[in-house]
């Protein structure tokens, strides 16, 4: 498919004309579509090949694609990155998948070691373009090993790119965008998310790094959120609505690169930074974007930002703990509140 | 060779079975070549490792490891890979690479091989299909993931991976070991073992040393030979890269063999007194070199003329390799950004369409309020 008969596909199909489909069957369909486009592009992670496909994200591209392509994987998370490096060297576009990011770990080493400063220790000659996707769990007792997001370690890192696509559309188009970019990108996906339906294009499209998105407008603060915390930030900010609160909502979208341009335009107008970050509170993303919004215009903050977080803790099993460990939405919006007051 | 160990080869003593045939002369000489070039590379870089202090980076040097790369210098052409251990010098050469970038590497200058961003234990040649690394266990995975592209690309290609028996003692090596062998991939890994984690010796990590019958009960081709017989190692490494060229699969090969120098810089570490000096006597008289040297003049395929003419010309070629190196500039400050992160993205641009996201998700407070 070329650029213009893409162009023309999209003038043939309206948004209105595309089907609404769920965040786990746009990813399907984004990893159908790059195998379409690139006999280069391969699925490996465990299971990949049965029917239930990584909570629905790669069910039937086996029978579709063949065993080469799809391939189950020993469970040996650290060669199996570490093959993704080597097969993106010789020319190919690796998909690799983990049930949890928890078990990604195991692969630390190529992560850092090798995958991330590839490009860097060539002096960009040569390249290694992995897309590792990476889903994190919550609730029904997931506890301490299965819920771990840990996005800002692998944006402290230079040379990975990471996402955290909030929306069935943005979960397509961010993962077309890493298979087909240059670099190699972490995709952390909350398990929450994956039946959350909007309109998604049926045509292979892009999203791009490093472009945050406002996805409610508003004047009294800016509540800047990822991932999972998108839906928590536009749900509190209808809250505060009702309120008199007007929160503006901005979707980051991309970790690394991390948007703060538009953030800071946004707090520009707002006056206030919240930033909601699904992860530990302390020397996170959160803290990442408060100092680069304070370095660019502290002074003019009418506030002190507030970080919405999780604690400094482990994550309990009970589902009794999980509730007061998660952040919960109408202490947020009791928080911002207080804060606009 | 059945059960081959240091021990075992340390209680034989002299090595005496490298055999030249007239129809190996070529090969032989060929391989004398290498090793001798290498050798005198090795040596000149470290008279001027110390105290001159202009290559400023770690450098483990490979004297007395020749056999290997002198080896694979023969076998693998330029659409081959190579991965390899931090001791990286005589596999950059194998894939002639040009002496004159590695040394200008070292020296951390602009025209070095990675424009000094790399140094002695993560040097590259991109164009060449050559790659090193320190933390160098995990380039046995990433030599399976090459060798997995090339056979899923139906190509003769092959992909190799040197390393030392350290490299055994990690995890990773266990699970390529596996999946190359479950998927029959075009791989060799060839394990130096010079017996040596730096200082720490094999019987001291692991219970037994028997690391080719391990790697052969995970159902993958593997043997354990001399690896100072350069003769030797380039049959063994033959048959296993033609393995993997043909459809055969992976294939490991342990060749046994001993560093003269430290674990990094040219002076002896042997103070520490992790070794016997006279093991590192023993293993001098073992020196691949020496015995191919002698191998060939015993089959009058080398005359003293033309190995002192062999020295001189690789000789000069080292001194314009120290002047290219020495009179290179220094990089400048760079824009770090385009170092770590690609600034095009060529295969996007052509495939994928850019879509205005409002069209499609301008409703997601809608959307996402129902939540989970």
């Amino acid at each position: 498919m070329t650029r213009d008969s893409l162009a023309q596909a999209k003038a043939a199909h309206p948004a209105k004309d595309h089907p609404e489909q769920s965040y786990a069957d746009a990813l399907k369909q984004g990893l159908s579509q790059a195998m379409e486009l690139d006999a280069g592009v391969i699925v490996i992670g465990q299971l990949v090949d049965y029917a239930p496909g990584v909570f629905g994200s790669t069910t039937g591209l086996a029978e579709r694609f063949g065993a080469d392509r799809v391939r189950d994987f020993p469970v040996a998370e650290s060669a199996m990155t570490a093959l993704g490096i080597g097969a993106a060297i010789a020319g190919m576009r690796p998909v690799l998948v983990h049930h949890r990011l928890d078990f990604m770990l195991y692969s630390i080493d190529a992560i850092v070691n090798w995958l991330s400063l590839w490009r860097f220790k060539s002096n960009g000659q040569s390249s290694a373009p992995v897309t590792i996707r990476a889903i994190v769990g919550r609730g029904w007792g997931q506890g301490p090993q299965h819920s771990k997001s840990l996005h800002a370690w692998f944006a402290h890192v230079p040379g990975l790119k990471v996402a955290m696509p909030a929306t069935a559309f943005d979960a397509k188009g961010l993962l077309l965008e890493s298979v087909f970019g240059q670099d190699p990108v972490l995709m952390i996906e909350h398990r929450s998310l994956f039946g959350l339906k909007d309109r998604v294009p049926e045509l292979p499209y892009r999203v791009r790094f490093g472009r945050a998105v406002v996805r409610r407008a508003g004047d009294h603060a800016t509540l800047a959120a990822a991932g999972n915390m998108v839906p928590f930030a536009l749900r509190v900010a209808a809250q505060l609505a009702e309120q008199g609160v007007s929160a503006e909502v901005v979707d980051l979208r991309t970790v690394a690169p991390l948007d703060h341009e538009t953030v800071c335009r946004s707090v520009a107008k707002t006056g206030r930074l919240v930033v909601l970050d699904p992860a530990w509170l302390s020397f996170g993303m959160a803290a990442e974007l408060v100092a680069r919004v304070a370095e660019r215009q502290g002074r003019s903050l009418k506030a002190d930002p507030l970080r919405i977080c999780h604690p400094d803790s482990h994550t309990p099993m009970s589902s009794a703990l999980e509730t007061v460990y998660y952040p919960r939405e109408a202490d947020a919006a009791k928080k911002i509140r207080a804060m606009v007051a | 060779m059945g059960s081959i160990t240091h021990e075992a080869l340390l209680k034989a003593g002299p090595y005496r079975d490298v055999k030249v045939s007239k129809a190996e002369a070529g090969l032989a000489k060929e391989l004398y070549r290498f090793m001798l070039r290498l050798r005198l590379c090795e040596e000149a870089l470290a008279r001027e490792y110390h105290p001159a202090d202009e290559m400023r980076c770690p450098v483990h040097f490979c004297v007395g490891q020749e056999a290997v790369p002198a080896a694979l210098s023969v076998l693998l052409d330029s659409e081959d890979y190579l991965y390899c251990h931090h001791r990286s010098h005589g596999y950059y050469l194998a894939k002639s690479s040009p002496m004159d970038a590695l040394f200008a590497e070292l020296y951390g200058k602009s025209t070095g091989a990675n424009a000094g961003l790399a140094g002695s234990q993560d040097i590259s040649y991109h164009a060449n299909r050559f790659y090193s690394g320190a933390i160098l266990a995990g380039a046995t995975a990433i030599a399976a993931g090459t060798a997995l592209a090339l056979q899923m690309a139906k190509t003769d290609r092959v992909a190799v991976a040197g390393f030392g028996e350290a490299a055994t003692d990690e995890g990773i090596f266990w699970e390529t070991v596996n999946y190359a062998a479950l998927a029959k991939l075009p791989l060799v890994l060839v394990c130096e073992n010079n017996n040596y984690s730096v200082f720490s010796p094999q019987l001291k990590r692991t219970s037994v040393d028997n690391i080719a019958e391990r790697v052969r009960s995970f159902g993958m081709e593997s043997t354990a030979i001399f690896g100072n017989d350069a003769m030797q190692v380039h049959r063994t490494l033959k048959e296993a890269v033609e393995r993997a060229r043909h459809g055969g699969g992976a294939t490991f090969v342990e060749a046994y063999t001993y560093r003269w120098s430290g674990h990094y810089g040219p002076a002896s570490d042997d103070l520490v007194g992790y070794r016997a000096a006279e093991d590192l006597e023993a293993w001098k008289r073992n020196c691949p070199l020496t015995l191919l040297r002698a191998a060939l003049q015993q089959a009058g395929s080398l005359t003293d003329a033309e190995d002192a003419a062999l020295t001189k010309g690789f000789e000069d070629e080292i001194a314009a390799s120290f002047h290219f190196a020495k009179s290179s500039p220094f990089p400048v400050a760079p824009d770090w950004h385009p170092l770590n992160l690609a600034t095009a993205t060529p295969q996007a641009d052509r495939l994928l369409a850019d879509v205005e996201a409002g069209d499609f998700d301008a409703h997601q407070e809608l959307v996402q309020a129902k939540g989970y």
